[in-house]
This record gives C-alpha cells, structure tokens and sequence, in this order.
C-alpha cells in the first residue's frame, strides 16, 4: 500500500475513538474545576487526581482486555451470569481497583511529607480514595461489561470497543465519584 | 489507556491480582509525578479555571496516541519486520497518521474548551487556547512517538513481548509528561 494511502487509513480508523475520549475529557474537566475548589479543604488532593485518572485505564483496561479475549476464544458466553471466570475476572478487577485506591492515597501523603507540603489527613485522603474507588469500579465493571456484550452481540469486535469505553467511562465516571466522595467526606470530617 | 496483558491466560482471581498489583503500584508511582506538578499549579488553576478543563485530555491522549503507535509497531515485530530504517514508508506512514491525529484532536481540544469556557463564563480568548493547545499537544505527540519507537524496539530486542509492559509503561509515562509540557507551555503564554 501507498504510504499516503495507508497514513490516512490509520488516521480514519483511529481519529473516531480519540474524538470520543476528547468529549469524555472536556466534561471531566468541568468537574475536575470543581475539585479545584476544594484543595483549600483538602491540601494535596490534586496530586491524586491524574494518578486516580491514570488507574482506571490500566485496570479496566486490562478486564476488557481479558473479557474481549475470553468471547473472541469462546471461553465466557456474553451475558451476566454466574460463570466462574467471569466471576473471578470481576473480582480481581474489582480487588486491583480498590486496593490501588488505598495505595494511591499512601502514595500521595508520603510524596507530600517528603516534599514538605501542606497535606489534608491520612484518614481524609483514604476516605475519599476509598469512596471514589468502590463507586467507580462498581459502575465501570458493569457498564464496560453490558457495552462489551451487547456490541458483540451486534457484531462489533470487543477488541476495538474496549479502549474508547474505558477512556471515556473511566473518565467521566471516575471524576464525578471523586468530586462525590470530596463532598461527602467533607461533611462528614 | 494502558493495557497490561500479563495475566491475560488466567482466570484465576488471587493470580490476577498477584500479577498485576505490583504493576499498578509502580505505574502509580511513575504517574505521581504527574499529580505533583498538578498540585504545584494550582494557583494557575485557580486564575485560569479553563486550563482544568482541558487537563484530563491533556493527560490521557498523549498516551492514546502512544498506546496507538505501540500497538501497531508491535503488530509489526509480531509479523516480521524487525528492523526501523529511515526509508521504511510504512513507519513514516504511521509517524504521519499521529502527528495528523494529534493536530486534529488538539484543534478540537481547544475549540471545545473555548465553547465550555463561554458557557460557564471563564474562558480564555480562542487564538491563546489554540497555542497553548496545540504547542503542548504536537511536543507531547512526538515524546509519544520518540519513546514509542524506542521502547517498542528495545523490548523487543530484548526478548519482551511489547504487548505484556512496554504499553502500560510507555502510555503511562507520556500521560505524565502531558501533564509536565501543558502546565509549562500554559505558564510561559498566560505569563504566570
């Protein structure tokens, strides 16, 4: 193939994806001014944010990945039921995303020491970490899973539905959980 | 969007984690630099409310563009073309397309922040959200292909499959230096 050719296959294949994640970007961002305002309660959230962010894909990244893999071999039927591998499937995924949530939190209140910033509490920062990751994975596994099943169904390679779905969920969801769980912890602390 | 596939065989709950925990833990301590430097605006934040919106994107299609690349050179390897020369037209094929995609999506970047920003009331003028833009998006898209290219190559060279790492490391690792070049090149053009 003509090197010209092939340049703007690769670009008419790809450019449909990267415009959805823009748009699950832009409204993420409008939340995501929203917990700027309120790093004065909390001083140091920002530094989760984009590790937070960054969580999402490598784990649900890795769940879709594995799912798409399990159809395309005929290993799981696509549809919710209680099938042991896709029960242990979810509950890895389930366990990673959670317990990196706690991690991330340690994580941000050693950096924070070790550069001598200002920082909100431990405790506050794994609340928040916590609250956001279970809310997070609990509507991402399943709405990575019901769009996964439904566009196999229709006939849609998974393969190629897993990256915009965990970009643009992971997004939007996982923002409007930590602004959630921000507002949350403080009324409660 | 980072696919780690190490434990891509399994099916097994506690093997899964155990595969792939410590991974995430080093991939959030890569991305922590990120947050850091995020933290440390936040005085710009704070003035400039427009410039949080665009950091998600920011942060994530550096490495989708990085992902996307990784992705079709190892496909490449898998297949047989092993070596990366300068008359390869395929490559410069593939080189192109990114660059391609990254000024199309950074355009829209910055004409989609410029609508959110006059909607809500906090918006820059468009030519300065078209420079801060696209400055830090076209730097960032070639730190994505430069260090796809060379860890796709190395890994390979050294007997990893791309596939297992390399592609979480790689799209991780330019998501931080998103981070790094849009907060630098929107501190330099609002002067702050």
């Amino acid at each position: 193939m003509d090197a010209r050719t092939e340049l703007w296959s690769i670009y008419r294949e790809a450019l449909p994806v990267l415009l959805v994640a823009l748009c699950g970007g832009l409204f993420s961002g409008v939340v995501l001014e929203e917990v700027v305002e309120s790093v004065a309660r909390f001083p140091g959230l920002l530094v989760m944010v984009p590790v937070f962010l960054a969580t999402r894909g490598n784990v649900y990244g890795a769940l879709g990945g594995r799912i798409s893999s399990g159809l395309h071999q005929g290993l799981i039927e696509p549809r919710f039921a209680w099938d042991e591998r896709l029960v242990n499937a979810v509950v890895a995924s389930f366990v990673n995303a959670v317990g990196i949530s706690v991690v991330i939190a340690v994580l941000t209140r050693i950096a924070l020491f070790v550069l001598g910033w200002e920082s909100a509490a431990l405790a506050e920062f794994v609340a928040i970490m916590l609250l956001s990751g279970v809310l997070t994975s609990v509507v991402l596994i399943g709405g990575l899973l019901a769009l996964i099943f439904v566009g196999y169904e229709r006939g849609y390679d998974p393969d190629n539905l897993v990256g915009p779905i965990v970009t643009t969920l992971g997004d939007v969801f996982g923002m409007v959980f930590l602004l959630l769980s921000v507002l949350i912890v403080e009324v409660i602390a | 969007m980072a696919v780690p596939k190490g434990a891509l065989g399994s099916w097994d709950a506690r093997h899964i984690v155990r595969t792939m925990f410590p991974l995430l833990v080093v991939l959030s301590t890569v991305v922590l630099a990120a947050g850091i430097t995020l933290e440390d605006a936040e005085a710009l934040l704070a003035e400039y409310g427009i410039l949080a919106v665009m950091v998600p994107t920011m942060i994530g299609t550096g490495g989708n563009l990085g992902a996307i690349l990784s992705a079709r050179l190892t496909t490449r390897f898998h297949l047989g073309t092993t070596e990366i020369s300068p008359t390869d037209r395929v490559l410069w094929a593939n080189v192109g397309a990114i660059l391609a995609l990254a000024a199309t999506v950074f355009t829209a970047l910055a004409v989609g922040a410029y609508a959110v920003g006059a909607a809500f009331g906090f918006g820059l003028p468009l030519p300065t959200l078209l420079v801060i833009s696209l400055a830090s998006g076209m730097s960032v898209a070639v730190i994505a292909i430069v260090f796809s290219l060379a860890t796709t190559y190395a890994s390979y060279r050294l007997g990893i499959d791309p596939d297992d790492t390399t592609i979480p490391i790689v799209t991780n690792v330019v998501d931080v230096c998103g981070m790094l070049v849009f907060l630098g090149v929107s501190g330099i053009v609002l002067g702050a």
